[in-house]
């Protein structure tokens, strides 16, 4: 599941990175780095899960494990904090953007309430995204929109998993879920005129 | 390609178009009026003056994007390269506006 996000993480970064060379627009910088850092996450994680599966018992493979579970939430909490200053940006509300652009540097660890912070930074993507639908009523803003909130809903089942082990494929499902409502969107841009 | 400029900061509420934002609209006049437009069509529609709807339609020449035909009465269309640039262009806008992002 991993591997199917990072390439659709890696293909709407593609996508941000043709809009910036073509218009130069700063936002469009900010989503590109933002979904590298989405899909450089998923990958580490994907391949610890990997290695970890193929060394069953080996020593050290829990720490590999805990290793990209940390490194994909770091990258997330990133990219989340970057698509947040990204919004801010444009509207150009720089102290909220300084300090909110501070939040995921402050924490190094994953534990309850960074993987708070997390679905905070994510339920305030999907609010800006709903806005959006709101005023221009397209499906591709609708899909933008489910794609952050399932994103959303994910993070909070990573969450609630720590306490009901049953949330933990749901939240794959969700996250799944999410970068294939991405990919929707990706194609219906993509189409010929 | 057609170079791009940032926005200019804003002073008061009005908004400034950018210097890419300019050639697109101008470029977009010319393709509504089925890639045949005259320079009156163009300076109504991408609401510039005159004086600096002759020098970007000179720019966008230089540039390739649009060619200008007639002595008298001049037409400026969209060469191929500039059919390309709006259709990528279109693309873009299209995934900018769906997250949110104006260009």
């Amino acid at each position: 599941m991993e591997f199917i996000a990072f390439v659709i993480a890696i293909a709407v970064a593609y996508q941000a990175l043709k809009g910036y060379r073509l218009s130069k627009e700063r936002t469009l910088l900010y989503l590109n780095l933002s979904f590298v850092l989405i899909g450089a996450g998923l990958l580490v994680d994907g391949l610890s899960n990997l290695i970890v599966l193929l060394a069953r018992g080996q020593r050290g493979s829990l720490f590999v494990f805990s290793l990209g579970y940390t490194i994909n939430f770091l990258a997330q909490l990133l990219a989340y904090g970057l698509l947040v200053f990204a919004y801010l940006y444009q509207t150009r509300s720089m102290g909220t953007t300084i300090a909110l652009a501070a939040v995921p540097v402050m924490f190094v660890e994953r534990n309850a309430f960074t993987e708070l912070i997390l679905v905070f930074l994510l339920v305030y993507v999907a609010t800006q995204t709903a806005m959006n639908y709101s005023v221009n009523k397209n499906v591709n803003a609708f899909l933008v929109f489910g794609a952050f909130a399932s994103l959303a809903i994910a993070h909070v089942f990573f969450l609630l998993y720590t306490l009901i082990p049953i949330f933990f494929p749901l939240a794959h499902i969700a996250q799944l879920f999410g970068f294939l409502l991405l990919l929707a969107m990706l194609l219906r841009v993509n189409q010929p005129v | 390609m057609i170079p791009s400029g940032q926005t200019q900061p804003q002073k008061t509420t009005a908004k400034y178009r950018s210097q890419f934002r300019i050639y697109v609209d101008i470029m977009h006049v010319i393709q509504r009026e089925n890639n045949e437009a005259k320079p009156t069509r163009i300076l109504y529609g991408a609401n510039l003056s005159h004086d600096r709807l002759i020098k970007y339609l000179e720019e966008l020449k230089a540039l390739g994007v649009i060619q200008e035909t007639g002595i008298d009465d001049k037409i400026y269309s969209l060469t191929q390269k500039g059919v390309e640039f709006m259709n990528n262009f279109r693309k873009v806008e299209s995934f900018a506006s769906a997250f949110g992002f104006n260009i």
